[in-house]
């Protein structure tokens, strides 16, 4: 049994490596799709950063140089990083489960973590809106309950943005977990086991390890995503901690200052491949595996 | 048979050839119980009448307006945009001429005419009360900056435009006819005051959804919305006390493919007829001076042009011409 499964592997693993060196011919329509959608229109937008008003890198110099928008840069890392580390507390658990559970089981809970990602973000961010201000339900029933006196500040702040983003990035985290955590092979574990590791050490030493690139897929794309996110931070935080996505928009609609907004696009994209390099040095997925 | 197919393609073709015929053209609003109004009041009027097809599009977004017009490709005809836009865009060369041959101006508001521009509807920013959440509602802007007389959170208009910083410099005792040019250091110096007390909304239905909720017990609102809210049973105290007004504004982006259909619809819209209907069913009044006497009369009295007694003018001139140095500063404030 497991003999045939490891041949069928291999014949797999030949297959896919043959497509990849024989054509690059397959590649091309969705290069070309990506260079025209893309590409192109990202670095239109570049070249109005340096090009207006006036040639010359003032617009950036005018974002850099402002103690205000470092703030928005700083406030964006922030929520991102925090979001990030919440959403991989919450969801290492909930994916080692899912990798355990009977398949029945995990099916349905999976459907169900897949169907909210099915749903209309704004109406999720709306519901979470209605929960969590001073006189929503939470509040209420906290405040019902005599366990508080003053309804908690939940919404329009960083908790709010927090709580709604990390219910958003949680599937993004679960999911590549869940394929890792499934092929660690669980005879490592008992071999653990019986060679005398307590059941602490057991994850600390054997399965963490193990399911790290699962954790660095998990964060990275997570962290990426949070960085330029726009509607939940616009409707669950407030002002004084805005996101770089909200800025990138006041520029371009509301002052119509596409300079100032193509700069600060532009200040997120380095920012965002720097980061994708690094983890693509440090924790590749692919090369640990 | 084969007859019978040659046949039947060939009434196809036709029937092709007679939809591309029926003109059509995209009218672009805000969205929300506003556009619908507009929909009802001026579209399909305007669609029985002409049989010009009106698709609806929205929400306006000034950024897609110059990219439209930059990139050559305009699929918006007709926008519903903010007054002082419309001043700061006809200068930018964003828009086309509007034909006054087609568009009769003699009857509209002559404040809300400009040579690219007409006024949509006229609206206030006025002090919105949820009565039940409050043990009471503050009737002036002074109030509504009063944390110790007036606590808990209160809310305000998002985006940088022409109404906060009035309410604020008439809060800290600038006189309504003084307030040009606007003491910006003044006004930003007031709204630090309450800051930690605003909530912001940056949609009609936000605002609504916030006064309702008790979320902010009180504020400054568009009164429309809260005409459209005391409908739905919510017990709303509206303050009309200084009461700001601006108006929207109708404009053609340049280089759209329906020009004459544009103008033919602004005519409509800003027909007696039709400005009184959007006007009964949203609270907004009417630029066409005619309008009025098509109205219900007690109706007429909720109006914000009736409502002129303490009334401040926004100056869109002065918007128009500062629009980008205050919305650096305001956005800049707000992030602080």
């Amino acid at each position: 049994m497991a003999m045939t499964a490891t041949a069928e592997g291999m014949r797999r693993k030949r297959a896919f490596v043959g497509a990849r060196g024989g054509s690059f011919g397959y590649l091309l329509p969705a290069l070309v799709l990506v260079v025209i959608f893309f590409i192109v229109p990202v670095l239109m937008l570049l070249m109005r950063s340096v090009l207006e008003p006036e040639p010359g890198l003032q617009n950036y110099k005018a974002l850099l140089g402002s103690t205000t928008y470092l703030r928005i840069f700083l406030n964006t890392f922030l929520v991102a990083g925090v979001v990030t580390i919440i959403s991989i507390v919450i969801g290492y658990p909930v994916a080692w489960l899912l990798a355990i559970m009977p398949e029945k089981w995990s099916r349905l809970v999976l459907a169900i973590i897949i169907l909210s990602m099915w749903t209309n973000l704004l109406t999720r961010t709306y519901a979470w809106m209605v929960l969590l201000q001073r006189t929503g339900v939470i509040n209420k029933t906290l405040m019902g309950l005599g366990l508080i006196d003053q309804p908690l500040p939940l919404v329009n702040n960083l908790v709010g943005v927090t709580i709604g983003m990390t219910y958003i990035m949680l599937p993004f985290v679960i999911l590549p977990l869940m394929g890792v955590i499934r092929a660690i092979d669980p005879a490592i574990l008992r071999a653990a086991a019986l060679c005398g590791a307590t059941s602490m050490q057991c994850f600390t030493r054997v399965l963490l390890p193990l399911s790290l690139p699962g954790i660095a897929a998990g964060a990275l794309m997570v962290f990426v995503m949070s960085l330029g996110y726009f509607v939940t931070p616009a409707l669950l935080g407030g002002t004084s901690n805005m996101m770089l996505a909200e800025l990138v928009a006041q520029f371009v609609q509301s002052l119509v200052n596409w300079g100032m907004g193509g700069a600060a696009a532009f200040v997120l994209l380095v920012v965002t491949l720097t980061l994708y390099a690094v983890q693509l040095r440090y924790f590749n997925p692919n090369k640990a595996r | 048979m084969k007859n019978k197919i040659a046949i039947a393609l060939f009434s196809a073709a036709l029937g092709f050839a007679g939809a591309a015929h029926a003109e059509d053209m995209v009218f672009t609003s805000w969205g929300g119980t506003t556009q619908d109004a507009q929909k009802a009041s001026w579209a399909e009027g305007f669609t029985a009448e002409t049989k010009i097809n009106v698709t609806q599009d929205g929400p306006t977004d000034y950024g897609k307006i110059k990219a439209m017009v930059e990139a050559g490709n305009v699929n918006w005809d007709v926008v519903d945009v903010e007054g002082d836009y419309a001043v700061q865009a006809g200068k930018l060369g964003l828009l086309e001429k509007l034909d006054f041959s087609i568009i009769d101006k003699s009857k509209l508001d002559p404040r809300f005419v400009t040579d690219y521009s007409v006024g949509s509807f006229y609206y206030s920013f006025v002090i919105g009360c949820n009565k039940d959440a409050v043990k009471q509602c503050p009737k002036s802007w002074a109030d509504v900056f009063d944390v110790k007389k007036f606590p808990g959170k209160r809310a305000f208009y998002k985006w940088s435009a022409p109404g906060v910083i009035e309410a604020a410099l008439l809060a800290d005792g600038v006189a309504a006819d003084k307030l040009y040019p606007l003491d910006l250091d003044r006004a930003f110096k007031k709204l630090d005051t309450i800051k930690s007390d605003i909530i912001w909304w940056d949609s009609g239905a936000q605002s609504q959804q916030l006064l309702a909720s008790a979320e902010a017990p009180f504020g400054s609102f568009w009164n429309g919305r809260l005409t459209a809210l005391a409908a739905t049973g919510v017990t709303v105290e509206t303050s009309w006390t200084n009461n700001i007004t601006a108006a929207d504004s109708l404009v053609v982006p340049k280089g759209t493919k329906n020009k004459d259909a544009a103008m033919k619809f602004i005519a409509h819209a800003t027909s007696d007829q039709a400005q009184a209907s959007f006007a009964t069913a949203t609270g907004y009044a009417p630029i066409n001076l005619d309008a009025n006497v098509l109205m219900d009369g007690e109706l007429r009295q909720t109006l914000p042009d009736m409502q002129a007694e303490t009334q401040v003018n926004a100056d869109m001139d002065y918007w128009a011409e500062h629009r980008d140095e205050i919305g650096t500063r305001w956005y800049a404030w707000q992030a602080q």
